[in-house]
């Protein structure tokens, strides 16, 4: 695969907003819905994919590089695999995991002693998420050691439910503290937390005043909502707050 | 919907709030126009911030008027109006017909049912534009009701649910962004049903009604694993957000994200603070 930053035509050292940039004007000039006439479409149709394929994998390092840098050398190739794609009509699952880079290394491969946790373990290497859940979940309780609750974190990652994820990493890192492994997962998992609250100083946090402008909107709203304006005139509500 | 996805107006410019203002009363005046005043009664500033996600992400072509407000009729403000306001306004009712059905089923609050009533004539032609959403989102609500009934459901499986139906509604169309889309709906979904359930535990404690956080309330640090889970929430819907391109008025829908969506929060840990000190004063 080439090289993704060459091929938007941006350097790597460039800036989200350039990159963003570059590719909205990429897309609209080979979008293949702004090339219905020409005769080249499909070459046109194929460059799009090769832009949007390019766009997506530098945002996800960008986004997720934070951790997923530590990881590189256990590979992509993961993305978001995982049962049904993003089937539309279902309620189907499209892959939450945003995982990248779990995978063939050190002390987590080779053998498991306990079929079912292997089991599990090839389900999530293959990131079928559900099947692991389902077979960790026929483990009883005394069954459940470190690596029962490394798995099922990332199981519970990869199908969206963060919040038990990260209890079960922690919960692994703690019954086996010398695992690097279940260490890094757990920080992996909180690093997404840190990542916000870095980009959040930007934008200022509500302070003790936050209550009063809320409540301010919300009467705003309320006084929208009543409102009957006749023949389009709909209520500002601005003389509220200003 | 709830008014937990909200501008953080103390951070922003007032040329960046007049834009979202803009498209706010563009949306009211698609439901005055589609669905009557009854329609109108549902607007909120939640879906107004998935209009300007949507406006960004896909640049429509976006009419720009102006009207006068009733509150100061010398006064002109602008209108902002493109095709997803017409979407984002057919979901909002959609949306709240469902809230109202839950709502009664939950509290048993009449007006509620009334209004959802009401709500549902006037959207009897949406399942022939959106069948297949209506159909999905129909399920996910039999399923979140259901889950609710029980009261054996973790946090992940009841805030998922509805993250679910929020993924419906944030990914309008079948594109190279649906996925995307989908993730930030669903993280966000998650954020908005745990700050509901954050806000309203202890009045669920008190009338018996099913919170999934009232067994975390008994422990010692609710306050602190609760700001991290919602934290959590936002962190990922945040990624796929910084994932999408979008450069217009980027900047308003950051103010939310990273920012306004707190500011409910905030009030609310506000009062159950001064709450706590005021019992803590009246046993002294």
């Amino acid at each position: 695969m080439q090289d993704p930053y060459a091929c938007l035509g941006v350097s790597r050292n460039a800036s989200e907003e350039e990159i963003k940039k570059a590719y909205k004007a990429l897309s609209r000039k080979y979008h293949p819905d702004a090339n219905i006439n020409n005769p080249n479409k499909e070459q046109a149709e194929e460059k799009f994919k090769e832009i949007q394929a390019a766009y997506q994998q530098i945002m996800k390092e960008r986004t997720e590089g934070y951790s997923y840098d530590a990881n590189r050398g256990y590979g992509g190739g993961y993305g978001t695999a995982g049962g049904q794609g993003g089937s539309y009509g279902g309620f189907g699952d499209f892959g939450y995991g945003g995982f990248g880079g779990f995978g063939q290394q050190g002390q987590s491969t080779g053998y498991e002693e306990e079929p079912r946790l292997r089991a599990a373990g090839n389900y999530i290497r293959s990131g079928y998420y559900k099947e692991a859940r389902t077979t960790l979940d026929g483990m009883g309780q005394h069954e459940r050691n470190a690596r029962w609750y490394y798995y099922s974190a990332i199981a519970n990652s990869g199908l969206g439910n963060n919040v038990a994820a990260l209890e079960h990493a922690k919960k692994a890192a703690a019954m086996e503290p010398d695992n690097a492994d279940y260490r890094n997962l757990a920080a992996r998992l909180e690093s997404g937390g840190t990542w916000y609250t870095q980009r959040q100083a930007a934008y200022g946090y509500p302070t003790m005043g936050g209550g009063n402008i809320c409540l301010k909107l919300c009467i705003a709203n309320m006084v929208c909502n009543i409102c009957c304006g006749s023949g389009g005139m709909c209520c500002g509500g601005r003389g509220m707050y200003y | 919907m709830f008014g937990y996805i909200i501008v953080n107006k103390a951070e922003m410019k007032f040329k960046e709030f007049d834009i979202y203002h803009a498209y706010y009363c563009g949306l009211c005046q698609k439901l005055r126009e589609k669905y009557g005043v009854i329609g109108q009664l549902s607007l909120s500033y939640d879906m107004t911030f998935l209009l300007m996600l949507l406006t960004g992400l896909y640049e429509p072509e976006t009419t720009v008027d102006s009207c006068r407000c009733v509150a100061h009729p010398f006064e002109k403000h602008e209108i902002r109006t493109n095709l997803f306001t017409e979407y984002i306004a057919d979901m909002n009712v959609l949306f709240t017909c469902y809230k109202c059905q839950d709502d009664w089923e939950d509290e048993r609050k009449l007006t509620r049912l009334i209004y959802g009533k009401l709500l549902s004539g006037k959207g009897r032609q949406l399942s022939s534009c959106y069948g297949e959403k209506i159909r999905s989102i129909s399920l996910l609500m039999q399923d979140f009701a259901e889950a609710e009934r029980e009261g054996t459901a973790d946090i992940d499986t009841m805030a998922g649910l509805f993250g679910k139906v929020m993924a419906q509604i944030v990914a309008c169309r079948e594109d190279e962004w649906s996925e995307n889309l989908s993730r930030l709906g669903f993280y966000l979904g998650k954020f908005i049903y745990l700050l509901d359930a954050y806000e309203d535990v202890e009045e669920d404690i008190r009338k018996g009604n099913y919170n999934p956080l009232k067994r975390k309330y008994e422990e010692p640090d609710f306050e602190e694993e609760c700001r991290t889970i919602l934290t959590m929430m936002m962190s990922e819907c945040c990624k796929e957000f910084e994932k999408l391109p979008i450069l217009e008025n980027v900047e308003i829908l950051r103010n939310i994200l990273y920012s306004g969506v707190w500011c409910r929060y905030e009030a609310v840990r506000e009062k159950r603070m001064k709450a706590v000190k005021t019992d803590i004063r009246k046993q002294q």
